[in-house]
């Protein structure tokens, strides 16, 4: 036990309870053994994400969660993590008769080597999918490709509702941690938030698809795969309609996505097997869904899906190429918690955007909209502080979780983007072909079944308390 | 004045803060398999002394989850208390019922005696004793809240003298119609130093209901009371038997002797020995 919980005699004095966590809750679970119930998590759950506590008593029926993980960052004891899904990977590996795919987040690839022993930020991007063959996956992609694929989505859809077509502000949907907390409540947003899928669920709907025609595979024999910085992209996964493929071969129990693995999750697979991460050899990733541009790469940081739709919507709006200064956003880089910026867009005006990370940075931003004081266009929100790089599943390199720590992986996301010799989603070539040999138009007919979706208000599971 | 807690179980979450802070002070073992201290399974055990139970129940035709903390109750009269005869449990002045493993002869009659199945026996060891919540005794003889109590992240307990919580509780359910216009222990067996109050029936929420307002040990007591008299009476009997049998016996012998003079023959002590 720290010592910091020490106290004289058999009980400490530091003692201040903890987060309620539903056995059943899919994201994270609890060792109680290892509970020393020093508040950590009341912590992080009150005051960073302002859910616990935010909510009258008594409960109704259900114990409000938003599955950011957040709390398995705080916890010094390591008595909350995530739920452990290696098992059924390794299931799905061992059977022949599967095909496994696997793709990994932006945000994962410049944090796993911290499990390994080098510093916060160092990029192992194709480390990363050299180990994930040597565990045995059959084909590795990249959720950067599927990022560049959301956008499209996202800014033709922002596109769209600037000209009159649904609710302004348009809010970004990519991350399930902010969703769930907008759908519980904030639930009279729900028409704000873009209806567009997330990166992950959007590559799984492509996966057993457009990658399973192509490759001549049965969908019902693909088994999919997602590393994931997040704790909340396994109940997002598991939302009965994320099946868009499914839905299109009429069999609905096909999901789009079947394991989520947070990095966490996927070092110690890594360990288990014995591979020195440091010593394998760089291996690219598997074509045909994982090119990606610039813009993709942004999605793990605070802003970058704000910056990545800011590029292309400019396109989009203008039918030009966003000018030099647009591809260095810097009003909407950093940590800081909400930020702003004015963009202008030939052919849409002055396009106000607003930028938030953490939920206690949201409420201010959505009780401002609320209240009329504030006319966004476009707002991105991400549920974890500093965005996906600092997501629940993220390696615990600092305790509690530190903007050095998150610094250092930010830098690396943004010279991995200026590395890129494309960096606006739309010139990603992939995401050309894909839409001329399969998906037709962005927020077409195809689009909508496969990479669009809806939410649901769960206001009436929890007394919100009132702001 | 007792002191007491007062659990208003519309406040809790279930988050089992409670039963981590009872096996860290009471340095318990983590049973899980056997007995689960969190969830619908949760079962007082020899090393759970408190418990989260949790319960979906229907409240105005909705499911609503709520959970239940348990542990002993204190009872006022305390029927273990007068079950056992080795003053193994003792209710303190200040309100917990205390049990004294040093005296315990192992009888388990307080498990029989306990309306509510608090105590429980050590089976899996070889020396077992018995084992309750002592509602940190300690602590609360210094002043301090139970364990537990200090540990709610919701303040679902308040710790205090009984009496003001009693009137506590009945402020809060008078001012607020929402809940069960009952207090859980303010007459149960006589009177429980922890109290409850709910949003739902406490029938739906495993809590035994129906119980005798009268203090169990008074059941014992009117009949009880005459054990010193009964005993001394029966002395009195079993003496003057003896006195009688004796005095028969002696008067037997005396007579005997009178009407047979005739010494009997007594042995030498040289006869005894081989010469």
């Amino acid at each position: 036990m720290p010592e910091q919980y020490n106290a004289k005699g058999v009980f400490p004095v530091q003692v201040r309870g903890r987060v309620p966590i539903d056995p059943l809750n899919l994201a994270i679970r609890r060792d109680d053994r290892k509970c020393i119930l020093c508040g950590q998590c009341v912590e992080a759950c009150e005051r960073v994400q302002t859910v616990m506590g935010h909510y009258d008593l008594p409960l109704i029926d259900q114990i409000p969660c938003i599955d950011c993980g957040q709390c398995t960052l705080w916890c010094p004891t390591g008595a909350i993590t995530e739920v452990d899904d290696t098992a059924k990977v390794i299931r799905a590996l061992e059977n022949p008769d599967l095909h496994v795919v696997v793709q990994t987040a932006p945000a994962t690839r410049v944090a796993l080597g911290e499990e390994f022993g080098m510093p916060p930020g160092t990029d192992i991007e194709l480390q990363q999918v050299a180990a994930l063959k040597a565990l045995g996956f059959d084909t590795v992609l990249d959720t950067n490709f599927s990022a560049d694929l959301t956008i499209m989505e996202e800014a033709t859809e922002l596109v769209e509702r600037l000209h009159g077509k649904g609710p302004l502000p348009q809010f970004t949907s990519c991350s399930p941690g902010w969703v769930k907390f907008c759908e519980m409540f904030y639930p009279e947003f729900i028409p704000n938030l873009s209806s567009a899928k997330s990166p992950m669920t959007m590559l799984g709907a492509m996966i057993k698809t457009h990658y399973a025609k192509v490759r001549g595979i049965d969908p019902a024999k693909i088994v999919s795969v997602a590393i994931m910085p997040c704790t909340a992209k396994k109940s997002e996964a598991a939302r009965p309609e994320m099946n868009g493929a499914g839905m299109l071969w009429e069999k609905p129990e096909i999901r789009d996505i079947d394991i989520v693995l947070t990095t966490r999750e996927l070092a110690r697979l890594i360990k288990s097997r014995q591979i020195d991460l440091a010593e394998l050899k760089p291996q690219p990733y598997d074509r045909l869904l994982s090119e990606y541009s610039g813009a993709g790469v942004l999605f793990g940081v605070t802003g970058g899906v704000m910056e990545a739709a800011v590029r292309t919507g400019y396109y989009l709006a203008s039918g030009k190429r966003p000018p030099d200064a647009l591809l260095d956003l810097q009003p909407v880089r950093g940590l800081k918690g909400i930020k702003e910026a004015t963009v202008d867009i030939p052919g849409a005006g002055q396009i106000r955007v607003a930028v938030c990370s953490g939920m206690s940075n949201a409420r201010p931003v959505l009780d401002a909209i609320r209240k009329g004081e504030k006319h966004w266009h476009f707002v991105e929100f991400m549920g974890c502080p500093g965005g996906c790089i600092a997501g629940g599943g993220q390696p615990r390199s600092a305790l509690p979780p530190s903007d050095a720590v998150r610094t250092a992986r930010m830098n690396a996301l943004y010279s991995l983007d200026e590395r890129q010799t494309v960096r606006l989603s739309y010139e990603n070539s992939e995401i050309k072909a894909i839409y001329d040999n399969f998906l037709g138009k962005p927020c077409g007919e195809l689009p909508h079944r496969l990479l669009h979706t809806h939410y649901q208000d769960r206001s009436m599971h929890l007394n919100a308390k009132k702001a | 004045m007792s002191k007491g807690v007062l659990v208003d179980l519309s406040k809790c979450i279930g988050c089992g803060s409670c039963t981590v802070a009872c096996k860290m002070y009471n340095q318990n073992q983590w049973i899980e398999d056997r007995s689960p201290t969190c969830g619908a399974q949760a079962t007082l055990a020899d090393q759970n002394w408190t418990v989260i139970k949790s319960f979906e129940v229907e409240k105005d035709g909705k499911p609503v989850w709520r959970f239940v903390k348990e542990q002993c109750l204190h009872c006022r009269e305390p029927a273990c208390a007068s079950a056992c005869f080795a003053k193994a449990f003792q209710k303190t002045p200040e309100g917990p019922v205390v049990y004294y493993p040093s005296l315990c002869v192992g009888c388990r009659y307080c498990m029989v005696a306990c309306p509510f199945s608090v105590p429980k026996y050590e089976w899996e060891k070889p020396l077992p004793y018995v084992t309750k919540c002592m509602m940190c005794a300690s602590r609360v003889t210094n002043g301090q809240a139970p364990a537990c109590v200090s540990v709610c992240p919701t303040h679902v307990m308040t710790f205090g003298d009984r009496d003001a919580l009693l009137e506590q509780a009945k402020t809060i359910i008078a001012n607020n119609p929402g809940y069960v216009q009952h207090i859980y222990g303010e007459k149960e067996v006589g009177g429980t130093e922890w109290i409850y109050i709910s949003d739902v029936p406490f029938e739906k929420l495993g809590f035994k209901t129906g119980l005798t307002e009268k203090p169990l040990p008074s059941y014992t007591s009117t009949f009880m009371t005459y054990t010193p008299i009964f005993g001394g009476a029966w002395a009195v009997v079993l003496g003057g038997i003896a006195l009688f049998t004796h005095r028969k016996d002696k008067v037997a012998s005396k007579e005997k002797s009178e009407s047979d003079p005739a010494p009997r023959k007594t042995i030498e002590p040289d006869e005894r020995r081989p010469s």
